[in-house]
């Protein structure tokens, strides 16, 4: 088990988002989290990343070091893609050369070429930047990644080889992550399981395996267990659009 | 081969600095014809012609007392601008992360901003009596506020997604404001400097002037006396050549080295 987290409560000015919500991510597991909007998914993966303390509760984590990919990409846009990549490795404090070794494996691995490394993210496409920032991520070698739905503002196809992207390095690399999206054919593509939050409980509804095999899920596969969800009474929070996370 | 592609960015970079600098002449031709109109109008003894001018500007640059003269009103404007930009920047960047901070030293640099500069000159005779200091000070705290708001404001627009990023990675606080916060408050602060710069000249010539303290101002307080026209209007060039210098030569081109990733995202050609 790489992280757990024990009996979390949180709210903002009073009005709680969370109450008494455990859950736990074992070594290599890929966990998405989804939920209808305001049911504290982003609040859920703050607290997990440790950038923000939860008000109640506690977190417990078994591992070195972790790695967040936003929605938006954040790169710093004074640095070239280089340097964002090798951000966190600074940040840790390895030397120079190592630095940029393993920021241009990096960006061979998330597909970007060696002369976009010169690159400042203004010269970059936003695809080019979500690469960077995923890039960015696996360049400190983390035990857990969380992503804070990603993909969101990247067109479809781009998506699916940027989630392709993720789930080889996380079978060549063994990291545990955590996978907050609103997508649900996004969490049937790459997730060993789905943790559904519901705003109603404040806190998770139900949670659903995924036994396909990674190399099995093609389209029609996602498609179908999407399919299938959407005649699920556990998951009809998710598809009741008029709610909107009104309680 | 590295050397080379290095020395060729200079020169490439010097090429574009100096080129940028005949639309600012095209300017200044405009405004010296202007001048010429009017010394045609009036004449000499109200307004000297540029030519003169010019004339008397070589001859002042020959003099040893006026290069001397010179040299204590830049050390003072100098000193003035460091303590300004200091002070006031350090201020500034504390104020614009702290919200308590911010809220005392507001009204107070309010207050400061609201005394004219001549004021300060008188206070500052009282206080010094009539030497460089008085003029040092001056330039201190007239220029104090600018430096200041500069700084609050960059620090308080601060990217915060920017900064939790650098955090999630475990960045510490000095390497977030080294590589998050600074770069975002230059673009603040070199309008503050470049401000700045140009009054600790001004506010100097000023505050020697009325305090009698040699300089150029008492060069311009003797010229002013003796009735000696071409040469007042010298020493006037003289001081706004001081005051381009300092900011082309000094200012601007540490500002382009350290925003060329601002020139990134410009089209071609294309320069604010």
């Amino acid at each position: 088990m790489r992280l757990a987290l024990d009996h979390i409560g949180h709210g903002f000015l009073g009005r709680p988002v969370i109450e008494d919500l455990s859950l736990s991510l074992a070594a290599g597991e890929i966990a998405a989290l989804v939920g209808p909007s305001g049911s504290g998914k982003t609040t859920i993966l703050q607290i997990a990343a440790d950038l923000i303390e939860p008000l109640s509760g506690r977190v417990r984590r078994h591992y070195r070091r972790h790695a967040v990919v936003f929605q938006e990409p954040r790169l710093l846009p004074w640095m070239t893609a280089c340097d964002n990549i090798a951000y966190g490795l600074r940040a840790s404090g390895t030397p120079l050369r190592a630095r940029r070794e393993a920021a241009e494996r990096r960006a061979r691995d998330v597909g970007l070429a060696p002369e976009d490394l010169a690159k400042y993210p203004a010269e970059m496409s936003g695809g080019m930047r979500q690469r960077a920032a995923v890039a960015r991520a696996l360049a400190v070698d983390p035990d857990v990644i969380f992503f804070d739905e990603p993909f969101t503002a990247v067109d479809v196809g781009l998506k699916r080889s940027l989630q392709d992207l993720v789930v080889a390095a996380a079978q060549r690399e063994h990291f545990a992550a955590l996978f907050v999206t609103h997508d649900l054919a996004e969490a049937a593509r790459i997730a060993h399981r789905v943790i559904v939050l519901s705003a109603e409980t404040l806190g998770i509804g139900t949670e659903i395996p995924i036994a396909t095999p990674m190399a099995e899920r093609t389209d029609r596969a996602v498609f179908e267990t999407v399919e299938a969800w959407s005649r699920d009474p556990r998951l009809a929070e998710l598809f009741d659009g008029d709610r909107d996370g009104q309680p | 081969m590295r050397i080379l592609g290095g020395l060729g960015d200079v020169a490439a970079w010097l090429g574009r600095y100096l080129w940028s600098g005949w639309a600012g002449l095209a300017g200044l031709c405009c405004v010296l014809a202007a001048w010429q109109v009017g010394h045609e109008v009036y004449g000499s003894f109200i307004l000297p012609s540029p030519l003169e001018t010019l004339a008397a500007l070589v001859a002042l640059m020959q003099e040893p007392a006026f290069l001397a003269a010179a040299r204590e009103t830049a050390w003072r404007a100098f000193a003035g601008f460091g303590l300004a930009v200091g002070l006031g920047t350090l201020a500034g960047a504390v104020a614009g992360y702290s919200f308590a901070a911010m809220r005392l030293m507001r009204p107070v640099v309010t207050f400061i901003l609201g005394v004219p500069p001549i004021a300060w000159i008188v206070l500052a005779l009282i206080w010094f009596g009539p030497t460089g200091g008085s003029a040092v000070v001056t330039v201190a705290v007239a220029s104090l506020p600018v430096s200041f708001a500069g700084a609050l404001e960059g620090v308080a627009t601060r990217d915060r997604a920017l900064d939790a990023m650098a955090r999630s990675f475990g960045a510490g606080w000095w390497l977030r404001f080294r590589t998050v916060t600074l770069p975002h408050l230059v673009s603040y602060l070199f309008p503050a400097w470049t401000t700045t710069a140009g009054s600790a000249w001004k506010v100097t010539v000023m505050a020697e002037l009325l305090a009698n303290a040699g300089g150029i101002g008492g060069e311009l307080a003797i010229a002013r006396s003796l009735f000696d026209i071409p040469r007042v209007m010298a020493i006037v060039v003289a001081v706004v050549l001081f005051a381009l210098a300092t900011e082309y030569g000094l200012i601007q081109p540490v500002r382009d080295r350290l925003e060329a990733w601002r020139k990134a995202g410009q089209p071609w050609g294309v320069r604010p």
